[in-house]
């Protein structure tokens, strides 16, 4: 038994050192002057002229040529494909000249009537791209080259800052859509694996070959949604940056590697928390009535201690916030705004004028039902889940008891948008265009995106018809003073009524190689690859 | 003494132990202490502290109990109706056991988490913590079954072949009189599905908070602490992060040798 | 020709099993939260066009029974249905992946069992139960699978067949282990013990003929834990697999990938209890 055993122990021992170590994920092997990064999920669709999520916009950054370039840094409006252009004193026409000898990625001339092509392609109903909305009404827009070098744009309505429009609108060849394999972008798209790799080549005749721009020899995206495995592969240099780190990981790396991490302040996003004021929603009407008292949502906003939340769940990465506009947004922020904040005896006092009392610990409103919510956000936010635990805690002092749940996004989407069966909950919002007009959306009280209570007929409170008047001033002036006085209004509103209860402003966190050149991470997104023509591999030039 | 008796005297002491340190006056495993987070062992927090702030041993201590007492009872109730099922579908008529097999089968392929969200939206959104874990082991111990029913199913039928078994029936034993002869037989199968189901549905627990089920904050999760070591940046935090690992491999030992081991 | 109705016998459970897993997932899927939403409602610049898809997707899922039917179609079509998340045919996502994923499962389960037996057999023989052997694979036992895969990432030891490989020969050596030391504890084993026949002799002529019969029940176990064990891994170590496919698919309740995949577990978990190994079958005195 024991010559046995002892072999069979050494089988065992054989068979455990033996245990052959699989490949992980088929990535491609990186090629020289290639930009490497990581995409959470495969892009929808590559045709530019219908993007819809997020990682099919990244590919059209990344591969468009597009008349007008939004500078993620200044915040203003740079030539691209067009040197110059003018908008008309009444905004509804807009003129835009094409620089000199553009060709696209074929070598194949780059003309007015390519342009004009691209965007009525755009304005069609039958292409069903999505920045046809922001033309308000795209079928009465018309476009005319009245020469090789010259497009001009006829708008039925003027659009306040119709030249960012252009920043999404790919220039392609006419008659000739190629889903990003042509395009007049400083990349192209030359091989795609289903979800594993999207890589793209450098596009030789950018922008006329200017400082023999693009600098890198292509850009490898790797589907790759696993943090653990990203963070591993960045320290071993396959990957050149990180977009978009978590506050843990941040640590993490700071840690590991102190050069590579880089926290550049208050993004332009929010994390909030808002209760559910829809009248078509099943909860019970003295529910409801909390809900839209507004004693109550200020003592809940006031009693939240939002330090706290910068300091624990964000590691202290954010920065507390009261407005939905970020101190990074240089243009909108309101210095002047004018928050309250409130000791607990005054909070309790509130409260109680609203009719609130405590019994044995426990809050109670007039009719004495227990005051007693829950906060629904979604799973694999480790911050947000961090943040809703401390909330409960801060509102537990009240006397209120907040059960916290965490949903899948798709069951939290239906609650939100369809049933609208859900007390309160807390989500972040992120902020693509510093503009307040883009959040026209949010703020209209007839717009399903009206969180707080969709799609209403009429606006359900004096204050929320003041907000639409506010916002739809914005959006029709020509000044820009008179729309900064009207969105630090609809600020002021929002922090006295608190419909949405703003949390934090998480810091815009990222981390860059040290090989990576020509980097300079901003907080608008895409953060680190916002200049992607410019970037380059050490040792690769 | 035996080891039996020692190790049910160790799993007592445990158990004795984390009930004092809950109850112990001041322990509370909710309350915050937010200018102490990730902190080391100290008089006021013996194991340290979590991202909270929140004492770990106190937390850890509730955790088992609740855990341990959640995560048995369905593994029980589970490896029960596995026995029960295998057993019935064995001793019947041929087609009953074709019908089991097919129900194991089809059990065991459906996505019952899509089950488990309708349970979410079914039940309040205000559902104490207690109470969702109460029916989150409840769903846990439905769902169990299928694998070891099968392995039961096929053992009570290679037993069915053994000589004392057919001595048994040609000896005109009933069914019923024979299933009592036969489940001390299927127990090492069946004790360590018990074994393996505890810190499978402790586990499982922590992953249905993914779909509004699990045990809620500020409760303690078992589960939630164990799966605090997907996370590479946390590990780095604190090494008292192991001592859920560690208490559950200790209570899982315990366990096996009450159970499985003899004299 | 009892082996050719057996063969029919199990196919026709494997059919059964099959349409009502399609049955049953098209039910789950459909009526479970999140069916008929999408996250880009919440984004102003693709509600608009999220919303035109979803009411076409309600109009095509108003009936369950209309809608098993259409899905039981694609399948005779050829093709398995078109994606939902992908927009492309679901057998072309899942044939590529069909292989990796196999290839990950055989290999885990073949170092696993030799492992477990190993380990088993070493331990069951001694008289007083070794804790040397129970206290690794316990512990293996309660690190959840996921955090075993970070670590094993974090570490750059192994892949995902070591990480199957662990957590499939813990919980077969718990299996393995008591069903061994209960056949040392066999009366008729005792008795040739105290009769001086060494341990290789009972091993080999009257523990492993017994032992051998009830593999195929654990085998069955093996297979179930080995598939559930598949998502972890692969999304972790970011295996393109079937695992992998499957939960994508759960996130975004993308049915026609999941009725495939559900199929293929379907026709996984019927072949699992089909293992039957042919042997001798030793009487117990």
């Amino acid at each position: 038994m024991r010559d046995r055993s002892h072999i069979l122990a050494c089988c065992a021992l054989v068979a455990g050192f033996a245990a052959p170590v699989v490949c992980t994920a088929q990535a491609a092997q990186r090629l020289p002057g290639e930009l490497a990064w990581t995409v959470g999920y495969d892009p929808k669709t590559f045709d530019p002229a219908k993007v819809d999520d997020e990682e099919s916009e990244l590919v059209r950054y990344l591969t468009a040529g597009v008349l007008l370039r939004f500078n993620r840094s200044t915040q203003q409006i740079d030539p691209s494909l067009a040197e110059s252009w003018t908008l008309s004193p009444d905004g509804k026409a807009l003129t835009l000249k094409l620089r000199s000898g553009l060709r696209f990625s074929d070598g194949s001339p780059l003309t007015a009537k390519d342009a004009a092509w691209s965007i009525r392609r755009v304005l069609d109903a039958n292409t069903k791209a999505p920045v046809a909305e922001e033309f308000l009404d795209a079928s009465a827009v018309t476009v005319q080259t009245p020469d090789e070098k010259t497009i001009v744009v006829h708008l039925a309505k003027r659009v306040v800052g119709i030249e960012k429009v252009f920043d999404e609108i790919a220039i392609e060849p006419a008659n000739r859509p190629s889903e990003a394999r042509v395009t007049a972008g400083p990349f192209f798209l030359g091989d795609y694996r289903r979800l594993q790799y999207i890589r793209l080549k450098r596009n030789p005749y950018y922008q006329g070959s200017k400082d023999g721009l693009p600098h890198a020899s292509g850009i490898r995206l790797d589907v790759l949604e696993n943090q653990e495995q990203m963070i591993r592969l960045f320290l071993r240099s396959e990957y050149d940056f990180i977009d978009n780190l978590p506050p843990d990981y941040f640590e993490l790396l700071k840690h590991k590697a102190p050069n590579t991490v880089r926290d550049i302040g208050p993004s332009l996003n929010t994390e909030q928390m808002w209760f559910n004021q829809a009248p078509a929603s099943p909860l019970p009407d003295w529910e409801k009535s909390w809900f839209r008292s507004q004693a109550f949502r200020v003592a809940v906003s006031q009693a939240i201690h939002r330090e706290d939340l910068a300091r624990i769940a964000y590691l202290g990465h954010a920065t507390p916030a009261f407005s939905f506009v970020s101190p990074a947004n240089k243009t909108w922020f309101d210095h002047n705004l004018s928050v309250p904040h409130m000791d607990p005896s005054e909070i309790k006092a509130i409260l109680a004028r609203a009719g609130f009392h405590l019994e044995a610990g426990t809050l109670k409103d007039a009719q004495g039902h227990p005051v007693r919510f829950s906060i629904l956000t979604n799973t694999g936010n480790a911050a947000r889940a961090k943040m809703a635990t401390l909330i409960q805690q801060d509102l537990a002092a009240l006397g209120m008891q907040v059960t916290v749940v965490t949903l899948d996004f798709p069951a939290l989407i239906e609650r939100l948008m369809h049933s609208q069966d859900y007390e309160a909950c807390l989500l972040g919002l992120e902020n693509v265009d510093p503009d307040p007009n883009a959040m026209m959306n949010v703020w209209l009280s007839s717009s399903p995106n009206h969180q707080w209570s969709p799609s209403e007929k009429t606006p359900a409170t004096p204050w929320e018809a003041e907000i639409d008047r506010a916002m739809d001033l914005q959006a029709t002036s020509n000044k820009l003073a008179e729309r900064v006085q009207a969105v630090d209004r609809v600020q002021q509103i929002v922090v006295d009524q608190q419909p949405f209860i703003y949390l934090v402003y998480p810091n815009a966190l990222v981390a860059v190689s040290p090989q990576l050149l020509g980097v300079q991470p901003v907080v608008q997104e895409p953060r680190t690859f916002w200049n992607v023509e410019n970037l380059s591999v050490q040792g690769a030039r | 003494m035996n080891v039996r008796r020692i190790a049910f005297a160790l799993l007592l002491a445990v158990v004795t132990a984390a009930a004092a340190i809950v109850m112990r006056p001041g322990a509370s495993y909710a309350r915050q202490d937010r200018d102490a987070l990730f902190a080391s062992s100290s008089s006021d927090h013996l194991a340290g502290t979590d991202a909270m702030g929140r004492d770990r041993l106190v937390r850890v201590s509730a955790a088992l109990l609740l855990c341990l007492a959640g995560a048995a009872a369905a593994a029980a109730l589970s490896t029960l109706a596995a026995a029960g099922i295998g057993a019935f579908g064995a001793m019947g008529p041929k087609s009953f056991g074709w019908l089991t097999l097919l129900a194991c089968d089809a059990f065991l392929a459906l996505p019952w988490m899509f089950l488990l969200m309708m349970v979410r939206s079914a039940i309040p959104l205000t559902t104490s913590p207690t109470a969702s874990a109460a029916i989150t082991f409840l769903v846990l111990a439905a769902l169990g079954w299928p694998a070891c029913a099968r392995a039961v199913y096929r053992g009570t039928k290679e037993l069915q072949k053994s000589e004392w078994m057919l001595y048994a029936t040609a000896n005109g034993l009933r069914r019923t009189q024979m299933l009592r002869i036969l489940v001390p037989n299927l127990l090492p199968l069946l004790l360590p599905q018990f074994l393996i189901s505890v810190p499978a549905f402790i586990v499982a627990e922590a992953n249905l908070g993914a779909l509004g089920l699990g045990i809620g904050e500020p409760l303690p999760s078992w589960g939630g602490m164990l799966l605090e070591l997907n996370n590479s940046a946390t590990l780095l935090q604190t090494n008292w992060i192991y001592l859920p690992v560690a208490l559950l491999t200790v209570v899982l030992l315990l366990l096996e040798a009450i159970t499985v081991e003899g004299s | 020709m009892r082996r050719f109705l057996s063969i029919c016998q199990w196919i026709l459970r494997a059919v059964c099993v099959i349409a009502l897993v399609m049955i049953g997932t098209t039910l789950l899927v459909r009526f479970a939260p999140g069916y008929l939403s999408d996250a880009r409602e919440m984004d102003a610049r693709y509600a608009g066009e999220a919303k035109v898809e979803l009411s076409t997707l309600a109009m095509q899922s108003r009936s369950p029974s209309q809608m098993v039917r259409a899905e039981i179609q694609t399948w005779f079509h050829g093709d398995g249905g078109i994606s939902r998340q992908y927009g492309v045919p679901v057998l072309e996502l899942i044939g590529p992946r069909l292989a990796v994923s196999g290839s990950l499962l055989l290999r885990a389960l073949g170092w696993s069992w030799l492992f477990a037996i190993a380990g088993a057999l070493l331990s069951s023989s001694r008289r007083r139960p070794s804790f040397l052997w129970q206290v690794p694979f316990t512990l293996l036992l309660v690190i959840p699978t996921a955090a075993l895969a970070t670590v094993c990432l974090i570490a750059g030891i192994g892949g995902p067949v070591l990480v199957m490989v662990l957590c499939l020969a813990a919980r077969d050596f718990k299996f393995l282990h008591s069903t061994l030391r209960s056949a040392w504890l066999d009366g008729h084993v005792l008795h040739a013990r105290s009769q001086g026949l060494t341990g290789g002799r009972i091993l080999i002529g009257h523990i492993l003929p017994n032992l051998v019969p009830r593999l195929g029940a654990l085998a069955s176990l093996s297979i179930v834990t080995a598939l559930s064990a598949l998502v972890p891994v692969e999304v972790i170590f970011n295996v393109p697999g079937l695992g992998q496919l499957a939960w994508n698919a759960a996130v975004n309740r993308d049915l026609p990938v999941l009725l495939a995949a559900t199929m293929i577990m379907a026709v996984a978990v019927t072949f699992a209890g089909m293992t039957r190994l042919q042997t001798t079958n030793w009487n117990n005195a």
